[in-house]
């Protein structure tokens, strides 16, 4: 199941806007259980790591850390935030 | 005599925010022929940019972001009898607005891409840290210049100040630069028990990523700088006052 990331907005930065997304995505998003929650980056302009943490945490709460999956991109922002978010998961315990 | 009036308009138009010909001819007492002579000169040497039109044309130093206005903002002992609506963002959905303006400097998409990240992370963190603490101004100062082939931007804040922020979860931090350094430098956050503190690192990362970049943070006494050019940056808030709150300025080549 893919979520393109486009339908928040171009810039998606801080941690409010972040956990607002969270929550909508959750509450539109009902994949079969052994279906993936794919994050399309496609048409986003720039994502800060603040912005990705709160929804990767989120919706690897929810579906479990292995079903969801960003997809390739070349968007240098999403790129640097993921190395930053993912060597330092200030989530997980 | 011509080259001690250039050095005489120079310095002022170095003291200020811009300055306007006819500003000129009222403090030197010259011929507004003279002053316009004179101005044409240091345009043709490359030491003075204008910008504006019409009467509202003023003159700046070539290459060199004007800082006069937020340094005045940023220093002011007592709540800053000028808050400009156009540069201040008084809540977080302000600032959010006013990031795209970076689309519109001239920056490469790639750039903008991380430039609006790493802008985005230092004014949300104004709003993240000092929300309920603001000294007497709510709010972050977002200014953009371009200027000799560079783009200069100011974020700024009368908040706390980073020391106050991280020794409340460390109180092993005792100064503002070892605050300042921590902030950028190790995975910390102020907001603890929320678990944050990637986003400074983040910014540094993006600005050390290419030389074309710099930044310097200063906070009350601490100041720090990252980047090739973050040199020129730390030179620029070297004389900013060591007030409480955070004054960040990136600079970042066009070229």
């Amino acid at each position: 199941m893919k979520i393109p990331l486009n339908k928040y907005g171009q810039i998606l930065t801080s941690r409010p806007a972040g956990r607002e997304a969270a929550l909508a995505m959750k509450a539109t998003v009902n994949p079969a259980d052994d279906e993936t929650v794919e994050l399309d980056f496609e048409g986003v302009l720039s994502i800060g790591p603040s912005w990705l943490d709160e929804v990767l945490s989120s919706l690897r709460a929810e579906f479990g850390r292995d079903r969801v999956i960003c997809l390739p991109t070349k968007n240098p922002s999403v790129i640097e935030s993921l190395r930053v978010v993912d060597a330092h998961p200030p989530h997980s315990e | 005599m011509k080259t001690s009036t250039r050095a005489r308009i120079l310095e002022i138009i170095r003291s200020q925010s811009g300055t306007r010909p006819a500003d000129l001819v009222k403090t030197l007492a010259l011929t507004p022929q003279a002053v316009h002579r004179h101005l044409r000169t240091l345009l043709a040497e490359g030491r003075l940019e204008r910008r504006g039109g019409g009467p509202k044309v003023r003159y700046f130093i070539a290459g060199k972001p004007q800082l006069e206005q937020v340094r005045a903002w940023y220093g002011a002992e007592s709540k800053p009898a000028e808050n400009p609506p156009d540069l201040i963002c008084e809540t977080r959905d302000a600032f959010a607005g006013r990031l795209p303006r970076l689309t519109l400097t001239g920056l490469g998409q790639d750039d903008q891409s991380l430039a609006i990240a790493a802008v985005g992370e230092i004014g949300n963190n104004s709003f993240d840290h000092n929300l309920g603490k603001w000294r007497d101004t709510p709010g972050c100062w977002y200014q953009i210049q371009s200027t000799g082939g560079r783009l200069w931007i100011c974020i700024a804040d009368r908040g706390q100040g980073i020391l106050k922020s991280l020794a409340r979860v460390d109180s092993t931090i005792r100064d503002d630069q070892t605050a300042l350094v921590t902030a950028f430098e190790k995975i910390l956050s102020g907001r603890a028990p929320e678990r944050r503190g990637n986003g400074l690192k983040y910014v540094r990362n993006i600005i050390t990523g290419k030389d074309r970049r710099g930044l310097a943070c200063r906070s009350g006494a601490g100041l720090v700088d990252y980047g090739k050019l973050g040199a020129e940056c730390k030179e620029e808030l070297a004389d900013f006052p060591k007030s409480e709150g955070t004054v960040t300025l990136i600079t970042w080549s066009l070229k």
